[in-house]
């Protein structure tokens, strides 16, 4: 594994267990989600540059336009939540009524 | 040039392993920005300068605006940054994880194996990726009205989530 193949999918896995062991905010796990997307279009780009496949230039591209669905159907959920329990903590998703 | 490119991948491991220590979403926010700029430059040194730029302006400057202005949402009194208990045992534990991690793989790392190998014939206006890039254009063209079409449904998934029809009146945020 290069250093550099290294580098990104470390990314990957530090994004994963940040989203997976997120603690009080709902923002910094779609915050995690992000710099896991990020890392994957770092993946993508250098596959294309670096085995000189330019015609998968596209799904780099491709990959960030759907990221940015995913962010913003994140976000509206945020907004939600922070309009119906008042903070995004996520101590107060809880549907306990006692 | 292995040295800047050492300096890159090395401050793009940092700046996740900063986001993904989970501070206050302020600071979370500020490491991903450092993540995208030092990945943008980790794509410039491999010669893809045109998938740099767009990462740098729609990501960077479109995704990441709204994440940060997002960040107000989490407003609390007292942030925890990158120097308060939970977050620096977070910290330390990803750190040397990774470190652990790539001591399976330092044997066959050299100083070249750092940079790519790159041929260039002559200098030019159209690189690679921007040529590549245009085939969503041309024979990719499925993809682009797929991809449009995802983008319309997104807007009225988004509007449809932000509603709040049933559960009260319109409120400020």
């Amino acid at each position: 594994m290069t250093p550099v193949h290294y580098a990104f999918s470390s990314a990957f896995v530090l994004g994963l267990t940040g989203l997976a062991f997120h603690r009080t905010h709902l923002l910094s796990a779609l915050l995690c989600l992000e710099g896991m997307m990020l890392s994957l279009f770092i993946a993508l780009s250098l596959w294309t540059l670096q085995l000189n496949s330019t015609n998968f230039s596209t799904a780099p591209m491709l990959l960030l336009a759907f990221s940015a669905c995913e962010a913003s159907a994140g976000l509206a959920l945020l907004v939600a939540t922070s309009r119906t329990h008042g903070s995004d903590r996520l101590q107060s998703l809880n549907l306990l009524q006692c | 040039m292995t040295y800047i490119m050492c300096l890159l991948l090395f401050g793009l491991v940092v700046g996740v392993v900063a986001v993904a220590s989970n501070p206050s979403p302020y600071f979370a926010a500020l490491g991903l920005v450092v993540v995208a700029g030092l990945g943008c430059g980790v794509l410039v040194w491999h010669g893809g300068h045109y998938l740099s730029l767009i990462l740098f302006l729609i990501y960077l400057g479109g995704m990441l605006v709204v994440f940060a202005y997002s960040a107000a949402l989490a407003a609390e009194p007292y942030p925890e940054g990158w120097g308060s208990g939970e977050v620096v045992a977070y910290i330390f534990v990803y750190l040397v994880g990774v470190v652990a991690v790539s001591g399976l793989f330092w044997g066959g790392w050299y100083e070249t194996s750092w940079v790519p190998v790159d041929e260039l014939g002559e200098m030019s206006v159209l690189r690679g990726d921007s040529g590549g890039v245009a085939l969503m254009y041309g024979g990719g063209g499925g993809m682009l009205v797929v991809g449009a079409w995802v983008l319309l449904l997104t807007l009225f998934v988004v509007l449809e989530l932000t509603r709040g029809l049933s559960r009260g009146s319109l409120r400020a945020v």
